[in-house]
């Protein structure tokens, strides 16, 4: 079989694995860390070579991937602005926002050749600062859900409201009330840059939980 | 030792909200694991004198531990919280340390590995500097001999390197090697016939001078290429219009006399079609002897075409000749091949009477001006059953095309089954076999 060579490569593709892939993982973590989910459905699982924590409830497990599977072509086209992993409280109204920002160079290029390896270490690092962040927030009230919002540069709405690319899993626009929060807080956690993607991840919290 | 460290340290902690272990911070700032520990223990004591925010320590905790009756030794870290209730139950203690520092309350020990992951991963070459446990037994290799290890492990690893290459190469065709697809094995002539067969040769299960024999041959297979496919595809041709006229015949008698032929002809159509797409692989299939022979005789019947040799004997010489006339005009070689075979079934299935037929004749002679002239014409002549093998034969050096396959076939009677199958796929040997029965 013949090597790929560079230009080979779907870079975009790339991209949109390695995130979604990282997303995933990011996912369940904050789920665990902020108590959304009873840590009883969770288990050990070893990505990037740590011990990360993966819920085990197959529906919940089932609905990260499908929303994550969806996620993937916008960020192929490097459509997708921001990444948001919002806890809302029993009302619905948002009490955490994990936005992952991210931005893709213009001309992509692999100028190092450790680029994955060193490419993991800085999601290793994400992962280890997803992990410790319960102690620059508070705590969160009981009865907690979450949602994936998912910001889009231009027009790439509309094409998602069109082709549904699991079927029957449609997109809608988020709740200006899911959007918005009162009072927010920036806590930034991590930014990244790497030659194929820049990535920072920073929490609004708001300041009156409870 | 100053107090700077404890800036240091609560750096890590408040501002940068990190864990800090004490291997990493025995990685980070150079000091002994037992250094970092001492650290860790008095920055948490300085902080906890200050009373000021949140600070979670982990522990390590080693000792004697009875469970179940079960005495062990358990080395465990464990949340500030939870140690002197986990202090309680150990029946002996050996040692208690600060195993990390940090704001965060740690849900459970995984960030603990992945903090530490890093910083061992940097400094993998001398992890261990500062660590307490030592082994004066254990020295580091000489650059020299870590050479030499490398060495005699490059050698087994760069074998199956190949092997994994060659797996590869087949796995992209979606066919598992064991029968690898015409289309790569074609790729695989074109672009290293030595190498296909190499491997070709590891897999059919060979007499073992295989290899060293078939090496050298590679080359002249690939070269003689173009002419093998030639006849191949010539002898797929002759074989159908032969199968048909076979089947023509109507007798008990002559279905199961050639029943069994026919079997033959199925297995040489196949053969042939095989062959003319990878004709260097289905040579390795066959036996050392014939395909070696073959060769030889392949190549020196080229090397007459050019010059004829006045050593070798009368047939070869002759049959030679017209072959290479034959070769720009194969057209009428099929036609021939059916008459001559239909007709010779027909008159076996009736009583041994005497009867004529027509048949097409190449004659070759010298006219006047001394060249080399080829005739063909349909001659009647009168046969009985019992020449038909001798027809078959003899037809066979007159008959353009095979010629040079049937005269080896003649040469190599005694040879076995399975050569003279091989011979089928050069495409006379039809005629011959079929005598080769009949006689039995």
């Amino acid at each position: 079989m013949t090597t790929l060579t560079r230009q080979d490569l779907n870079f975009g593709q790339v991209v949109a694995d390695i995130l979604c892939e990282f997303l995933e993982v990011a996912i369940h973590l904050i789920l665990y860390v902020r108590e959304v989910y009873p840590s009883g459905i969770f288990q050990k699982r070893k990505k990037y070579n740590v011990p990360v924590q993966m819920s085990c409830h197959p529906e919940l497990n089932q609905y990260i991937q499908d929303t994550l599977h969806c996620v993937k072509p916008l960020i192929e086209k490097n459509d997708a602005e921001k990444v948001v992993v919002v806890i809302m409280d029993k009302e619905h109204h948002p009490v955490e926002r994990f936005v992952f920002e991210i931005s893709q160079p213009p001309l992509l290029s692999i100028s190092s050749d450790t680029l994955l390896s060193h490419v993991e270490q800085l999601l290793r690092a994400f992962i280890l600062k997803i992990s410790v962040c319960d102690a620059v927030l508070n705590n969160n009230p009981p009865g907690c859900s979450f949602a994936v919002l998912v910001h889009t540069r231009d027009a790439a709405t509309r094409n998602m409201e069109k082709v549904q690319v699991i079927k029957d899993f449609p997109w809608i626009v988020a709740d200006e009330q899911e959007v918005h929060m009162q009072e927010p807080r920036l806590i930034p956690l991590k930014t990244m840059t790497s030659d194929l993607v820049k990535m920072q991840l920073y929490v609004e919290e708001r300041a009156q939980k409870t | 030792m100053d107090e700077l460290y404890l800036d240091n340290i609560d750096e890590f902690v408040n501002d940068h909200n990190k864990i800090v272990t004490y291997k990493w911070l025995s990685l980070t700032l150079g000091v002994h694991v037992n250094t970092a520990k001492q650290m860790l223990y008095h920055y948490l004591d300085y902080k906890r004198k200050e009373s000021s925010a949140q600070l979670h320590a982990t522990y390590l905790v080693s000792g004697k531990f009875v469970d179940n009756g079960q005495a062990s030794h358990r080395v465990s870290v464990v949340r500030e919280d939870q140690l002197e209730d986990f202090k309680s139950k150990m029946s002996l203690i050996v040692s208690v340390h600060v195993y990390s520092v940090q704001k965060a309350l740690l849900k459970d020990s995984c960030p603990l590995y992945s903090v530490d992951y890093d910083a061992v991963k940097d400094n993998l070459k001398n992890c261990s500097r500062y660590s307490a446990i030592r082994c004066a037994s254990a020295v580091p290799m000489s650059s020299v001999e870590l050479r030499q290890v490398r060495e005699t492990q490059r050698a087994p690893t760069t074998e199956t390197e190949n092997k994994k290459s060659d797996m590869n190469g087949d796995a992209s065709s979606s066919k598992p090697s064991t029968k690898p697809p015409k289309g790569i094995m074609g790729m695989f002539t074109n672009k290293a016939p030595p190498k296909n067969q190499d491997k070709e040769e590891i897999k059919s299960d060979q007499k073992e001078n295989a290899p060293v024999a078939d090496a050298p041959k590679s080359k002249p297979t690939g070269k003689a290429n173009m002419m093998m496919n030639f006849f191949a595809s010539q002898a797929t041709r002759d074989k159908t219009v032969k199968a048909v006229g076979a089947a023509q015949s109507s007798t008990t008698e002559q279905e199961c006399l050639s029943s069994h032929p026919e079997d033959k002809q199925e297995a040489a159509k196949v053969e042939p079609q095989k062959e003319t797409k990878k004709d260097s692989r289905s040579k390795n299939k066959r036996t050392e002897d014939s395909d070696s022979e073959e060769e030889k005789m392949e190549k020196k019947k080229r090397r007459r075409i050019k010059k004829p040799d006045p050593d070798s004997s009368d047939e070869d010489v002759i049959p030679d000749s017209p072959q290479q006339m034959v070769t720009r005009e194969p057209s009428p070689s099929p036609k021939k091949e059916t008459e001559s075979v239909s007709q010779p079934h027909q008159g076996h299935s009736k009583t041994e009477t005497r009867k004529t037929r027509k048949v097409l004749k190449s004659r070759i002679f010298v006219d006047d001006e001394g060249c080399m002239v080829t005739e063909k014409g349909y001659e009647s002549e009168s046969y009985s059953e019992n020449e038909d093998d001798l027809q078959a034969t003899k037809q066979a050096p007159k008959d353009p095309v095979p010629s040079n396959i049937s005269a080896s076939s003649k040469e190599d009677e005694k040879k076995s089954h399975k050569k003279t199958s091989a011979n089928t796929n050069k495409g006379t040997k039809q005629a011959s076999i079929m005598g080769f029965f009949h006689k039995k």
